[in-house]
């Protein structure tokens, strides 16, 4: 049985995107003047609408992400939209896909903060950890050749917080605390799920394996996919286990509408998604050292498995690579079964919102997609 | 005339440290900036005439050791007070250019007694208090070289250093170095914020030296360091840019020679 999650970044497209042609990129150094607040309250709470929204029409999960200096993603801060859902949802996970841990100073008060979340929303929360792409390191200012040390270490920390009678000292490399004693702690034992997205780096597929975290592909190609779900395979076994569906999940973008006209016309607002937010100087993705010592420099997130850059792929490609998935709900079934028949992932991360796109769309999209589609792909898998 | 010159490695406290040395006369320690060691320039054959030049790659720089713990410019300051004692140097001069300037600047506040003279040019490692230190970590390695450079055209060496389309293995070296110094400098950027306070002790006779149109380093930085040091001296070299001994190195030399010579 496969577990249907919608997504969304809270993008802000309320600006003419020809703006972002003038400069370097649409993240980090993109002006916040283009940024108005009173646009923003609307989106945000057309956002909030979409996901409670989709949990009433029959998603199972609603994610959220977080991202710093850019249109392409408004939520800053996946703690506080987890506590917003926490509260104006009642039964749908909540995926936080997830918590930057380089890039935070106090893993313990990150531990307090998810498990706040997990306690207001009565133990829903799935908390996903990310390295965070090179463009947060800069907007945190945070050292980028510790990346990966700090990721291990925050992670250490937050699960000891979680887990660990306190009041007990933490003095790592780097992380010191005298007094780790959270009085709020989460409701599920020993601590809320842990997941981790990738985008093909395999690093992290045997990081997963090795903690039994589930591992999210995002946006990967799907014969690449099935390779990391394989090396995933391989690194569980050698770690004495056999890993379950419930350790894949799968990212698509995906859109919905009455007729594949509709939708085919809708999709288009995946375009902007796909352009300008992924383009940008290599110096902005990989900071010196981010990547590794003595690896070559390659925009993260944008060159992959030596195949076209998302953002050179036109609308037909991106859908032809499922990428991105178009269609009435008859057509978008059939290619999410497909999908699902060729990875058999345990969950399935729709991003069924995309720049531009309307609300009034986006929650006939969500309807269409919880009462028609979702039912008969659970019975098919 | 090209002095007699060779690059060779020594063990300093257990670490493999990459030097260019040669000339006669007493030590003269040179320190290379974020970019990592260019190697035996052009402007240390006139200074090996009466100096015997060392030229080091930094702990962690080209083909040095790069030990885990250094990860702060004063950390390799306690490098060179190694250094020193495995080369049986009582004291030295020092020249230290940008991000080796603030080096020269920390050793000096670490062992004052051991440095005879010091020469700052373009020298990172103190806060501006009118513009800005160039972020250089978020442009483009080009980018990078064409704001080091008042006018290219000048520099006898640029073709040597700059002119050929690296090699995979220069690439490389390039994107270590540039790592390394992303740990030394990252946060706060390029400076220290104690080094006025600690310059205010230094009793070393100081020459500050600054390309004029440095678009790196600001000239302001030149003049706080000029202000913070008793005694200093500042010359900005005109129609120059982040690295005299390059760009305008006969400039350079008039400059520096008779300061470090003098009685």
């Amino acid at each position: 049985m496969v577990d249907v999650y919608f997504f969304t970044e809270m993008p802000y497209a309320e600006f003419d995107e020809r703006a972002a042609e003038q400069y370097p990129s649409m993240r980090l150094t993109f002006p916040n003047t283009y940024f108005d607040p009173a646009k923003a309250n609307v989106l945000f709470r057309n956002y909030y609408d979409q996901f409670q929204w989709a949990e009433e029409v029959g998603f199972d999960g609603l994610m959220i992400n977080e991202h710093h200096n850019t249109p392409s993603c408004m939520d800053v801060a996946v703690n506080l939209s987890a506590a917003v859902l926490g509260r104006i949802t009642r039964q749908a996970k909540i995926l936080l896909l997830g918590n930057m841990l380089p890039t935070n100073d106090n893993p313990v008060r990150l531990a307090e903060e998810v498990a706040m979340a997990d306690v207001i929303s009565g133990g829903r929360i799935i908390a996903g950890v990310v390295r965070g792409i090179g463009i947060e390191t800069w907007a945190n200012n945070t050292q980028p050749n510790y990346n990966r040390e700090r990721f291990e270490e925050c992670h250490d920390l937050m699960l000891a917080a979680w887990t660990r009678p306190g009041p007990f000292r933490w003095e790592g490399k780097h992380y010191h605390f005298r007094v780790v004693n959270p009085w709020v702690l989460p409701i599920q034992k020993p601590h809320p799920p842990i997941w981790v997205p990738g985008t093909g780096s395999p690093e992290t597929v045997e990081w997963a394996a090795l903690h039994r975290y589930t591992y999210a592909a995002f946006l990967v190609p799907m014969d690449a996919a099935v390779r990391l779900y394989e090396n995933y395979r391989e690194h569980a076994r050698a770690a004495g286990y056999e890993a379950t569906a419930e350790q894949f999940a799968y990212m698509v973008c995906c859109v919905c509408a009455d007729t594949d006209e509709q939708a085919q016309e809708l999709g288009k607002h995946y375009m902007w998604r796909m352009g300008h937010p992924l383009r940008g100087p290599a110096e902005y993705w990989a900071p010196p050292g981010y990547v590794g010592q003595r690896k070559a420099v390659q925009p993260a997130g944008v060159l992959r498995h030596g195949r076209k850059p998302l953002y050179e792929m036109t609308y037909e490609e991106l859908q032809e690579s499922y990428h991105l998935v178009v269609g009435s709900p008859q057509t978008v079934l059939e290619k999410l079964s497909h999908m699902h028949e060729r990875l058999g992932f345990g969950s399935l991360l729709l991003e069924a919102q995309a720049g531009a796109m309307s609300h009034a769309a986006t929650m006939r999209s969500l309807e269409l997609l919880g009462r028609e589609v979702i039912p008969q792909l659970k019975k098919r898998s | 005339m090209a002095s007699d010159w060779r690059e060779e490695h020594i063990t300093i406290a257990g670490l493999q440290v990459q030097v260019f040395h040669g000339g006669q006369g007493p030590p003269l320690l040179v320190l290379h900036g974020a970019a990592g060691n260019p190697g035996w320039l052009q402007a240390y054959d006139a200074l090996a005439e009466r100096f015997h030049v060392y030229a080091p790659s930094h702990p962690g720089f080209g083909t040095s050791d790069r030990p885990e713990w250094v990860e702060r410019v004063h950390d390799l300051a306690y490098c060179y007070r190694w250094f020193m004692e495995a080369l049986q140097l009582s004291t030295l001069s020092v020249i230290g250019f940008s991000m080796g300037g603030w080096l020269a600047a920390e050793m000096v506040a670490m062992y004052p007694a051991a440095v005879r003279r010091m020469v700052l040019v373009g020298a990172a490692g103190i806060k501006p208090s009118v513009g800005e230190i160039a972020d250089i970590f978020l442009m483009t390695p080009q980018d990078v070289l064409q704001k080091q450079f008042y006018d290219p055209a000048q520099a006898p060496e640029y073709a040597r250093l700059y002119g050929a389309e690296p090699t995979q293995e220069q690439r490389q070296m390039a994107a270590w170095n540039r790592e390394m110094a992303a740990l030394l400098t990252w946060r706060p950027y390029m400076y220290n914020p104690k080094m006025p306070a600690l310059m205010a002790q230094v009793h070393t006779p100081t020459l500050v030296v600054w390309g004029r149109q440095d678009a790196i380093v600001p000239l302001n930085c030149g003049e706080l360091y000029q202000q913070a040091i008793p005694g200093a001296r500042l010359v900005a070299i005109d129609h120059c840019g982040h690295s005299p001994q390059i760009e305008k190195p006969q400039a350079f030399l008039d400059t520096v020679l008779p300061f470090l010579t003098a009685p």
